[in-house]
């Protein structure tokens, strides 16, 4: 089972970096000219082409850099002439920081929101929490981050607009820096969060087991806390894994709105550069995380419920 | 079906509507063209001239706002609908073939989802031009995934149906099927995503034109117009807030429209469903005496108020308990009798409950006791066990936790005098190697085991009244009576009363010593064991035990069955409620609902109602109070139980001849052979 799941996961990567070398090098525009200008002659440019490789057939050109990857060499930048795995590195915690904070935010105040909203289905409560949701699905991101901005940044000035501080440097200005990005970046997930569990707890919630546990005597809150939050949990376990996508989309808006030095912006700098390198690095690491991601996911499955380990 | 769409649906559509209305007609709707610089003073807030200000050249914002949906929707619906175009013939292909199509088009969705959309999105832009076409293209084909596992799930679902199955089992043709059947189904949860879709792709659009990377200036878009005021939001926060909120409202109502439409076709709720106000409205009780036994229901009522109806699942059930007695109910499926035991334990689900009667627990109210009152007597006073052991243990915990929780809760034990005792509850009820069982989880146990834990859960702090609702029918034959025996054993050790819902008459006539059998939420006919099973006098009492098969019968023999089905309890039938289904009704029986008539009495004699036995009360009063059955006698329990508790009784000894004995009553005007004796039907459920 274990080797079938490795394998698939070897498949998918493999497509992946084919399809995104190869749909980024057919992509008209053309790196030389960002490096040595418009007015640069044309032997000038195939003399570049050639020193950078680019005068392989892509198959090979796909080949060697799929051989470098295998051995942690993502090339080096031909703009910035910065080694692309060095970059990364470099910028992959601002990003993992931000992910985790935004992932910690939005589960803690969706199943607390799921739970009360589960419990009382079809009240006040439950219509307030819904509506609410509904506005926050509905709210694009980087309107989120601009509202949040003028509010906390502008208005109040409680909170920089921009900017980064390391965990290394300082934790708390670190935070700081990290709260307005993360509650920007987590609004929708949480939203998309609390319905699924509000959903799932409710039909939880009718289970006969349910209702044997209310026949004991157990106090409605024990109920809902200790029988009916984990068998609920599925559909959230499966949705933080699926939503990664989402949400590193989310983190390029909201590096470029809140001027973090993560793979967010890298992507946005390096496209703008036309830096093909760079771009192929983000989608890669991108990708095996998302695989990876959902790999664990599906050893979560195991610990919330233990009919599946059987399998 | 208009109606259900609710107002959310309509208002979103009117909202879409002004939008794209404004959007098609922005170059005739009397405003400052979007590029026109200096159409008023820069920066200017909101005025009679610029409803929504203006921005840093003087251009005026609500025309550049308004110019901007036409970017924003076109891409919304363009994308979607190339989406569409392209993943919903994949997702149909898929879902209706199956095997190998499915496999490969569903690798090929995994894989796109392992892509980071946005990346590639912001890529192909970036290096191909910022165009409308380009952006639509790129938003379209990144959407065409999600079309595709999408449309394949409808289409699974209806594939799947038994119209579909049938029309390809009689060999028609797939292209036939295809737009006959799974398209005409496909469209409506089509439709509902669409409009979800075009929230996605607006607000993806968005993202691209708040990056720089969607068509470009001078055209004005949403995402790039507050990016654009992002610069200057401190002096004029209109700039980002108008747009802003254009665009939510927008997104909003796209999102509102898909998800009312969704409802329509969908069985989950989103909880954006009107609110239905909670009924604290309760049933009058009839006046009734409350007597001096373990437990007493009087008059109970559980009625359900439905969009067709007002459900009568329970509708003025009175019955007595007593210690070391075991009484069973009886009657079809529907008949309420699952019903009842939740009323009594007041277990009843949330929402619109109508509740009347009363249930006294040794001569106390319990339906007048608070919750937290209540939940001290359910469990250590109280306990139930029910039907489906699969269904009765929470999957995710283990044996142990569930069956000490009582334990540590009720009784205050510690996390090890309770694995102890629980412990000891299992080996009570038979399970060899209780210890190990403690650490399982219950998908590790086979049916009758799972039973076994449930019931010693529900002894195990020591419960007055046993509810067991249909304990048996989820188990094979062997368990079925390992089972009843183990609670019968543990009734006589323990000397508690054991309410028994049971449709097995073979089942009832073994282990109960009085029997009520309901019919449309109502008691038809109790009395002891014996008599009711041997005198029966309700019709329908006789139709149920005449639909039990025997091993005496003939081969090749009917099955008699019950004719028709049973009563719409939210449309009962006038008069006695088994009427319709019963050989010797009259037209009396159709106007009339019999009251409870004690056996003893001579039958009532057809005629006017004026003529019905004088201590029967009102005859339009199904449940006179009159007729409560005497307390049984308090003697020992070993004057009702035999000897040894374990063997099954003979028929005969199931009631002691004696005068505190309940008394048989039934409801009919005509009832069966009173006075003769319905030997076939009772002999042949001895076992």
């Amino acid at each position: 089972m274990i080797a079938y799941r490795l394998a698939r996961l070897a498949v998918v990567l493999l497509v992946v970096t084919f399809l995104s070398y190869v749909l980024l090098n057919l992509l008209p525009g053309d790196p030389t000219t960002q490096m040595l200008g418009l007015s640069a002659t044309e032997e000038a440019r195939a003399e570049l082409r050639r020193q950078l490789g680019l005068d392989q057939p892509l198959l090979v050109r796909y080949g060697a850099w799929l051989g470098g990857l295998l051995s942690g060499d993502f090339g080096t930048s031909p703009i910035t002439r910065v080694p692309v795995a060095e970059e990364l590195v470099e910028r992959l915690p601002v990003t993992l920081e931000l992910l985790v904070a935004a992932e910690v935010l939005a589960l803690g105040l969706a199943v607390p929101a799921g739970v009360a909203a589960a419990r009382r289905a079809g009240r006040a409560l439950d219509q307030a929490l819904t509506a609410l949701g509904f506005a926050l699905l509905s709210t694009p991101v980087f309107v989120v981050g601009v509202l949040l901005i003028l509010l906390f940044a502008v208005t109040w000035r409680v909170l920089p607009a921009t900017g980064w501080t390391p965990l290394s440097v300082d934790v708390g200005w670190n935070l700081t820096s990290v709260l307005l990005p993360a509650v920007t970046l987590g609004c929708a997930q949480m939203a998309v969060y609390a319905r699924l569990l509000r959903t799932d707890l409710i039909a939880t919630l009718q289970e006969d087991y349910i209702t044997l546990a209310r026949a004991r005597g157990l106090s409605p809150r024990r109920i809902l806390w200790r029988h009916a939050l984990r068998p609920s949990a599925i559909s959230l376990v499966t949705a933080v894994g699926l939503n990664l996508g989402a949400l590193i989309g989310g983190t390029v808006i909201v590096e470029t709105l809140f001027g973090l030095p993560g793979v967010g912006r890298l992507i946005v700098d390096s496209i703008f550069s036309r830096d093909y390198l760079t771009v192929q690095g983000c989608v890669v690491l991108i990708s095996v995380g998302y695989v990876l991601v959902n790999f664990a996911v599906d050893l979560v499955y195991a610990a919330v419920d233990p009919r599946i380990r059987r399998a | 079906m208009l109606r259900r769409l609710g107002p959310a649906f309509w208002i979103g559509s009117a909202w879409i509507a002004v939008v794209l209305a404004a959007g098609l007609l922005a170059d005739v709707l009397p405003m400052p063209r979007y590029d026109e610089t200096l159409a008023g003073p820069p920066q200017a807030g909101p005025s009679a001239a610029h409803p929504l200000g203006t921005d840093g050249l003087g251009r005026d914002v609500l025309s550049r706002v308004v110019h901007g949906s036409r970017v924003s929707l076109g891409v919304g619906v363009g994308a979607v609908l190339l989406g569409l175009l392209v993943g919903a013939p994949l997702g149909v292909l898929a879902g209706y073939r199956r095997r190998a199509a499915d496999a490969v088009i569903m690798a090929g969705t995994d894989i796109a989802l392992a892509f980071p959309a946005l990346v590639f999105a912001l890529a192909v832009v970036a290096f191909a031009g910022a165009s409308l076409r380009n952006v639509l293209i790129v938003l379209g084909v990144l959407g065409a995934p999600a079309w595709t596992r999408l449309i394949r799930g409808a289409t699974l679902s209806v594939a799947q149906r038994e119209f579909v199955l049938a029309a390809r089992a009689l060999g028609a043709r797939d292209r036939r099927i295809l737009w006959r059947e799974i398209v005409p189904n496909v469209t409506m949860p089509a439709a509902s995503y669409a409009f979800i879709g075009m929230a996605v792709a607006v607000v993806a659009e968005g993202g691209l034109a708040f990056l720089g990377l969607s068509v470009q200036a001078p055209t004005p878009t949403w995402g790039g117009l507050i990016n654009e005021g992002r610069a200057i939001m401190e002096n004029a926060p209109h700039l980002v807030l108008a747009p802003s909120v254009v665009m939510f409202l927008t997104v909003l109502s796209f999102n509102l429209v898909g998800d009312r439409l969704r409802a329509l076709t969908a069985v989950r709720e989103s909880g954006l469903e009107p609110v239905r106000r909670a009924a604290p409205a309760s049933l009058p009780t009839a006046p009734h005496a409350a007597g001096d036994v373990l437990l007493q229901v009087a008059d109970l009522r559980t009625h359900f108020v439905a969009p067709h109806g007002t459900v009568k699942a329970v509708d003025g059930v009175s019955l007595t308990l007593e210690r070391g007695r075991t009484l069973a109910v009886v009657g079809e499926s529907g008949s309420g009798k699952s019903m009842l035991i939740r009323s009594i334990l007041g277990l009843l689900p949330a929402g619109q409950v109508l509740r009347g009667g009363k249930v006294y627990l040794e001569g106390e109210d319990l339906t007048a006791y608070p919750p937290e009152r209540m939940r001290r007597v359910l469990g250590t006073r109280l306990a139930a066990v029910f039907q489906d052991p699969m269904t009765a243990l929470n999957p995710v915990r283990r044996i142990g936790t569930q069956l000490a929780e009582p334990l540590r809760v009720h009784r205050g034990m510690s996390r090890r005098q309770a694995r102890a005792e629980a412990a000891r509850l299992l080996a009570s009820v038979g399970i060899p190697d209780p210890a190990r069982t403690l650490r399982r989880y219950p998908h590790e146990l086979s049916g009758g085991m799972r039973q076994r834990v449930t019931i010693a859960m529900a002894l195990s702090c020591g419960p007055d009244v046993l509810f067991a609702d249909e304990p048996t029918t989820a188990l094979d034959v062997t368990i079925q009576d390992q089972v009843l025996r183990l609670v019968h054993r543990l009734r006589g050790e323990r000397d508690m009363a054991v309410l028994l819902v049971s449709h097995d008459l073979s089942v009832v006539a073994e282990w109960a010593d009085e029997v009520v059998v309901m019919y449309a939420g109502r008691v038809v006919e109790r009395g002891p064991t014996a008599e009711v099973l041997e005198r029966t006098r309700m019709p329908y009492t006789e139709a149920l035990l005449q639909a039990v098969p025997k091993l005496t019968d003939p081969p090749h023999r009917r099955l008699r069955v019950i004719t028709g089905r049973p009563p719409d309890l939210a449309a009962l039938p006038s008069g006695c409620a088994f009427h319709p289904r019963c050989p010797h009704a009259d037209p009396r029986c159709a106007t009339e609902t019999p009251p409870l008539i004690p056996a003893s009495d001579p039958p009532p004699a057809a005629g006017p109602p004026a003529a019905g036995p004088p201590a029967a009360g009102p005859p339009a009063d199904g449940t006179p109070p009159a007729h409560q059955p005497p307390p049984a006698a308090d003697g020992p329990p070993s004057a009702v139980t035999p000897s040894s508790p374990a063997e099954p009784r003979p028929l005969a000894a199931a009631v002691p001849p004696s005068s505190t004995a309940p008394e048989h009553l039934y409801a009919c005007w005509h009832p069966r052979g009173a006075g003769t004796a319905i030997t076939e039907g009772a002999e042949s459920h001895g076992r």
